[in-house]
């Protein structure tokens, strides 16, 4: 019984959160209505790099490429085409006289950074440690660079505006919701098991004969597809796109969304990235004045970087895995039995718990990391 | 150990739970509404009539501010002094400013958080790319939507559609940027150029073919055309390139830092003394090497002189003012702020007092030569940004800017 209530809980509590980010939204002012909607937007990013940062243990800074390719994808055929032609001349014909609805937008964007992430993934899942982090970062920047010259594919430089507004706090919730249950599901696959016991020990995982390659290829495909999902909520929820918006800025503050709530589980993914989310809108807005009743409270331009670099060291000497521990929503409550495991066992296991094999009754990778009493 | 396991479960149950209760509350508390300060003064309680709101979505923190405040600061003291003097038709002029930061989704909000606050006219950030989430939102609730200093001839309807007819900016088309630096080697006699393109904007690339097109025009001949990017590491293989290339001149489309002192530097250093002209972007002084050798024959083109010798009194009296409210400009932009809010008076003049967007930007778009601070003011229905306008040569004399004359573009293509 115990370990089914887990399953719920472990997708119950996220999506809990996304229903209380969206309702707490909606009664919102319509100005505030954008805050929340891009707290969802974000989040789903931030759950897109858990798909393959928590489960492989390997620091991706391409996901956000992704997200580009998705966000371009789908802003540009949903743009009218009449203003495509004279504002995008020189873009192929087939991008200037195509046009897709918001919805085949969406998963055209999906399907976009599932295709590019495993095209990319076929030559980087072989590497490990810092070197897929800078191959990572090296795809990051030549997306960044294709997109931002090659005027055929897109409006290169210049800014892809006229996209229409879909991302309503609905939609943003929807999305969100619909990549955590992805992510979850995920989770739970042979696949992604096999992944974790990679994470936790690569090599006694490839004594055991799992492909790290070809797990990792998994898990970053289907991030992949999730970012590039995500890429067009975002160009849907602000109506235009430019290649500064997809680049190192978003890049870093996703990772850090993911750091702080957590890197090891879907949980932390998706507070760390609603949490921080929200903490960054209301601290932009009180830089703006914020009412505190009959007080009015104005941060000095420039403290919202200040307060969240502060933030984000301090959760992080207080909670290094994250403010979740790494764990998934009521984890260590409802796992609590003499005899079992610890967490590493399981999907939301911590990335530096240690992790097994043994919930699927397959295959068990001992970590001497992981020996406890 | 099972103590200390509950221990560390309920740790992290609590911290969970912590951020839970902060997120929940932070949203609580952003739903009570950000207030906007309003510098150019609080709605008229004394007139019954209502006043103009302007709804400011600028950048106040990150880098488009040495553009972006300097222009806000001098249109509020124009809007006030046009207040002092009765308003427009009795209605006072108030900016309720809102800083984006350069976010998206905040320029997007804070959009509509001045929509909802009452604007009848959006006022965004001097940089189209940053300035779109906010310029959208204005075109989708039919505002006149006004970007002080955009230097691109996108804000309008060659970017925007049908819809941009709403959108002008008051900073110069880079046609008329690259037509008055041609007109002023040509003027100079220097009938050779080496032109340089920083590719990091558009805005550059815009500015130095434009250059290119009217020099060869005018009799002018381009030696050779190199480029960089501003950060990528480059700039002194290209400025060594530029000094031994030969020409009379050497034009640079850039921005000043922090590559811009390294090419002068180095154009120096190898025994180049001719003239680097460089548009607006390059304008201010304050980006300039010690050296008064190095700093030395380096020329610009700019809205106004920041360096107290601007030839127009009101300019000078207008820096003067901002200067003495440690509000001093950097660049020679911060005309295009009062400007663009002399135009917006214009319009709604002859609209009768309408602040309906439709109407507004339909009578805008008919300006021509109208007299601002900033000089002629002119739009077209292919240009929705300044072009003609004269412009403030500045010279830079062993490390001393200084103004050596006004030159006018001419008519585009001539």
């Amino acid at each position: 019984m115990r370990p089914r209530l887990r399953l719920v809980a472990e997708l119950a509590g996220p999506l809990s959160l996304v229903v209380v980010v969206a309702v707490a939204g909606s009664a919102m002012s319509i100005a505030q209505q954008g805050n929340a909607i891009n707290v969802l937007v974000t989040a789903t990013i931030v759950v897109a790099l858990y798909v393959f940062i928590g489960n492989s243990g390997v620091w991706s800074f391409g996901q956000i490429s992704f997200v580009a390719v998705g966000a371009f994808a789908a802003g540009l055929l949903t743009s009218p085409t009449a203003t495509r032609q004279t504002s995008m001349p020189t873009l192929f014909k087939f991008l200037a006289t195509t046009q897709i609805s918001n919805t085949e937008s969406l998963v055209l964007a999906a399907g976009l950074g599932a295709v590019f992430s495993f095209l990319a993934g076929l030559v980087l899942m072989r590497l490990s440690g810092l070197s897929a982090g800078i191959a990572t970062f090296a795809v990051l920047e030549i997306t960044y660079d294709v997109l931002t010259y090659w005027d055929k594919i897109g409006p290169g430089a210049t800014t892809l505006a006229l996209v229409p507004v879909t991302t309503s706090m609905t939609v943003g919730a929807v999305g969100c919701g619909i990549a955590i249950v992805v992510a979850f599901a995920y989770q739970h696959t042979r696949s992604c098991r096999l992944l974790r016991a990679s994470r936790e020990d690569p090599v006694a995982a490839q004594g055991l004969g799992i492909s790290v390659f070809r797990h990792r290829l998994v898990a970053f495909t289907i991030s992949g597809g999730l970012a590039g999902f995500a890429g067009a909520l975002f160009v849907h929820e602000l109506g235009s796109i430019s290649t500064g918006q997809v680049y190192i800025d978003l890049t870093f503050a996703t990772l850090a969304m993911l750091v702080v709530g957590g890197a090891g589980s879907l949980w932390g993914a998706v507070l760390g990235g609603m949490g921080l989310g929200v903490v960054d809108a209301f601290l932009s807005n009180a830089e703006n004045g914020v009412a505190f009743g009959s007080v009015n409270v104005t941060l000095p331009n420039g403290m919202r970087v200040v307060i969240l670099g502060v933030l984000m060291v301090v959760v992080l000497i207080i909670a290094p895995k994250g403010v979740t521990g790494s764990r998934e929503f009521l984890e260590r409550f409802l796992s609590k039995r003499p005899g079992r495991a610890g967490a590493g066992n399981k999907p939301g296991g911590s990335l530096a718990g240690g992790a097994s094999v043994a919930d699927d009754g397959s295959q068990a990778v001992p970590s001497p990391s992981r020996t406890q009493s | 150990m099972s103590k200390s396991k509950s221990k560390l479960n309920r740790s992290y149950r609590r911290r969970g739970a912590g951020l839970l209760v902060a997120t929940i509350s932070a949203l609580v508390l952003a739903s009570c509404g950000a207030s906007t300060s309003s510098p150019g003064g609080s709605p008229s309680t004394t007139g019954a009539k209502s006043p103009i709101i302007i709804g400011a979505v600028i950048d106040e923190t990150n880098t488009m501010k040495p553009f972006d405040v300097p222009a806000l600061n001098a249109a509020e003291i124009q809007a006030s002094q046009i207040n002092a003097s009765g308003g427009v038709d009795g209605r006072k002029i108030v900016f309720k400013v809102y800083n984006d930061q350069l976010v998206p989704a905040l320029t997007r909000s804070d959009a509509i958080a001045a929509v909802s606050a009452g604007a009848s006219i959006l006022w965004v950030s001097c940089d189209v790319n940053f300035a779109t989430p906010a310029i959208q939102v204005g075109l989708q609730h039919k505002l006149l939507t006004i970007a002080p200093c955009i230097g691109t001839d996108q804000m309008g309807p060659s970017l925007f559609g049908p819809a941009g007819k709403l959108a002008f900016s008051y900073g110069n088309a880079p046609q008329s940027d690259g037509a008055v630096l041609a007109r002023l080697l040509i003027q100079h006699g220097w009938k050779t150029a080496t032109v340089v393109t920083d590719k990091l904007l558009t805005y550059f690339t815009d500015v130095c073919q434009n250059f290119s097109t009217d020099f060869a025009k005018m009799g002018g001949h381009v030696v050779s055309q190199l480029s960089y990017t501003t950060g990528d590491h480059t700039v002194t293989q290209v400025a060594s390139q530029a000094a031994q290339s030969g020409a009379a001149a050497t034009v640079l489309c850039t921005t000043t830092t922090p590559d811009l002192p390294a090419f002068v530097t180095a154009v120096r250093t190898l025994g180049n003394a001719k003239p680097i002209v460089g548009p607006w972007a390059i304008d201010g002084g304050f980006w300039e090497p010690s050296n008064p050798a190095i700093s030395t024959n380096i020329w610009w083109s700019t809205f106004a002189s920041v360096f107290g010798d601007d030839p127009s009194p009101q300019i000078r009296a207008l820096e003067a003012e901002m200067v003495a409210k440690g509000e001093a400009p950097v660049t020679g932009g911060f005309v295009t702020g009062p400007a663009a809010v002399q135009g917006i008076v214009t319009a709604i003049k002859d609209a009768g007092g309408s602040l309906n967007g439709t109407r507004l930007a339909a009578i805008m778009q008919t300006f021509h030569d109208v007299n601002t601070i900033s000089g002629p003011v002119s739009f077209s229905s292919t240009y929705h940004t300044v072009v003609g306008r004269p412009y403030r040569i500045i010279e830079d004399t062993a490390g001393k800017p200084h103004f050596v004359e006004i030159l006018t573009p001419g008519p585009l293509g001539s």
